[in-house]
């Protein structure tokens, strides 16, 4: 308890902490809005989805924001203080995944809602759609985690980005570069953002389903978490 | 109290620690002392549990560090003053150290006002000097009210004003039962303040020995009498010294303390005009011990030598018979 009450303490204290959250909050609304303003959607069309575009840019800032949750504390040498007051390693990064994902749940429902509420202003004819949303929030979180999780294993918040956006962003593009659709199919259902997203389609035939899609990414975030833990326990400070 | 037994820690080809023991006694303070690699900061990191030793084992009142429940109320440590969020004010930096502890900000201001940096306990860490970043380390190890204080170079950075803080600060903990140990580089920074000294060097203990030991092992109880008179000399012979004639009046003594010699000199109606006891400093007693210790020796004798820097030294220094 004491533990996550320390982390708690610090993750709020951080100067960039609340910076990041409003950011992620007004540039996945932003982002939203401009989907579902500009695009002029054919009947038929995935909206629930399309109002919820902001996430993929959303998920940039938890990343930033849970990559440097860790990795500015080895960036300072903050990490040694840490390991000092709090001697067993694995219940450290516990209560940082806690409270990292408790403030992006936070800060994701309210993203998630502000994205709703624009969709159903500027498309009308728009059902609201309870999974995608809650589903996006979700993803938000596992994605926060992950990259706590990899930020962990790297300890460099440089390091720790890179492969982070690797994941979200350059995967996806190398998937469009195979040729095989049988292939590109099977990918779709490993990877972390195409499986994860999979939670806010509400039309045609995806890849895989929506709460085996976020699972595959909770997959994700756990064997990052565990794997964080292991070097953790096993490297020196 | 702290336990180090045995120590072994290999980075790569390099030996860091190399069987190194010693106890940290409460009520005193300890000077931990050696060359740059002797393994000092090692030892510290083992002991807090930072890092694994191959071989060995640290204790904290009995207990390996990683099985302590609230460990900043057994030992409060300082061992890199430049770890602190530079965004993260100083009062925030250790009320997040409150809480992993189960401790209140009231805890907090108490320690912000024992090192001095209430003025500045809203100010962020980033743009604090290095004395100010020390003085909160320091905060943060007595945070705990820990019995046992472990401090890595202490007065680096620190202005003069500072490093009499430093002195008086760690004098006073030990005073107050608590055992304090003091790494540094400098045996000099620890004359006056340690009781006890443990001189390492390539990861060993060098000599465990209190400061007065210490002290009399190096001195060797020379005594230098000037004296125009002929017969000093055989005077003090007669008394019991064995006397070298350094010429030029000078004579050293040994075997007689500089008292027996004053009032033999007197009693003898020798007129004498200087009369020194030969003082061993800390600082001798360290050459001494850690002479073959020494990790990173200039290449040439004479660039060592702070004489050498002077552009008025610079010519003898480099007569042939010293060159290289």
């Amino acid at each position: 308890m004491n533990t996550v009450r320390a982390e708690w303490t610090k993750l709020r204290t951080s100067l960039g902490t609340c910076a990041l959250l409003v950011a992620m909050v007004a540039g996945t609304v932003a982002v939203s809005a401009a989907a579902a303003g500009f695009s002029d959607p054919l009947p038929g069309a995935d909206l629930p989805r399309l109002s919820l575009t902001g996430v993929q840019l959303g998920q940039a800032v938890v990343a930033i924001l849970a990559v440097l949750a860790v990795g500015d504390e080895y960036a300072s040498g903050l990490a040694v203080v840490t390991f000092t007051a709090m001697p067993r390693r694995s219940r450290v990064l516990a209560a940082k995944a806690l409270v990292v994902a408790a403030a992006v749940a936070a800060a994701a429902a309210v993203a998630v809602a502000g994205s709703v509420a624009v969709g159903r202003f500027l498309l009308p004819e728009h059902a609201l759609a309870a999974r995608p949303a809650i589903g996006s929030v979700l993803y938000l979180v596992l994605i926060g985690l992950l990259s706590l999780g990899i930020a962990t294993g790297v300890r460099s918040p440089a390091a720790g980005m890179g492969v982070v956006l690797a994941l979200l962003y350059a995967l996806p593009i190398v998937n469009t570069a195979v040729a095989d659709p049988a292939w590109q199919r099977r990918l779709l259902r490993i990877e972390p953002v195409s499986a994860g997203l999979a939670v806010q389609i509400t039309g045609g035939a995806p890849a895989i389903g929506p709460w085996k899609g976020l699972g595959v990414l909770a997959l994700w975030a756990v064997g990052a978490l565990l794997a964080g833990a292991v070097l953790l326990e096993r490297r020196d400070a | 109290m702290i336990t180090v037994n045995g120590l072994r820690k290999r980075f790569g080809a390099t030996t860091a620690l190399d069987g190194m023991t010693f106890t940290v006694q409460p009520g005193q303070v300890t000077g931990f002392v050696g060359p740059n690699g002797a393994g000092k900061s090692t030892t510290m990191r083992v002991v807090l549990g930072l890092d694994a030793a191959d071989a060995g084992e640290a204790l904290v009142d009995g207990h390996p560090y990683r099985a302590l429940c609230h460990p900043l109320r057994h030992v409060g440590s300082l061992l890199d003053a430049a770890a602190v969020s530079p965004g993260r004010t100083a009062r925030n930096h250790l009320l997040w150290l409150a809480h992993s502890q189960g401790l209140g900000p009231r805890r907090v201001d108490e320690v912000l006002d024992t090192v001095g940096l209430t003025s500045v306990a809203r100010r962020r860490a980033g743009g604090f000097s290095l004395g100010m970043r020390q003085r909160l380390g320091i905060a943060a190890a007595l945070l705990g009210d820990p019995p046992t204080l472990m401090l890595d170079e202490p007065f680096n950075g620190m202005d003069p004003e500072g490093i009499i803080w430093m002195r008086r600060l760690t004098r006073e903990l030990a005073a107050g039962g608590r055992a304090v140990l003091v790494s540094s580089h400098l045996m000099s920074q620890l004359q006056d303040i340690a009781d006890h000294v443990v001189v390492a060097g390539r990861g060993r203990v060098l000599a465990d020995a209190s400061v007065t030991q210490l002290l009399a092992a190096v001195s060797d109880g020379r005594v230098t009498v000037r004296s125009a008179a002929a017969r000093a000399a055989a005077v003090l012979a007669g008394g019991g010294g064995s006397v070298t004639v350094a010429g030029d009046g000078t004579l050293v003594v040994t075997g007689l303390p500089a008292e027996a010699i004053a009032a033999l000199l007197s009693r003898n109606g020798v007129p004498f005009s200087e009369l020194a006891a030969h003082r061993a400093t800390l600082e001798d007693a360290y050459l001494e011990l850690t002479r073959d210790a020494v990790e990173y020796r200039a290449a040439d004798p004479a660039a060592a030598d702070p004489a050498a820097a002077d552009p008025a030294a610079a010519a003898p220094a480099a007569t042939p018979g010293k060159a290289l």
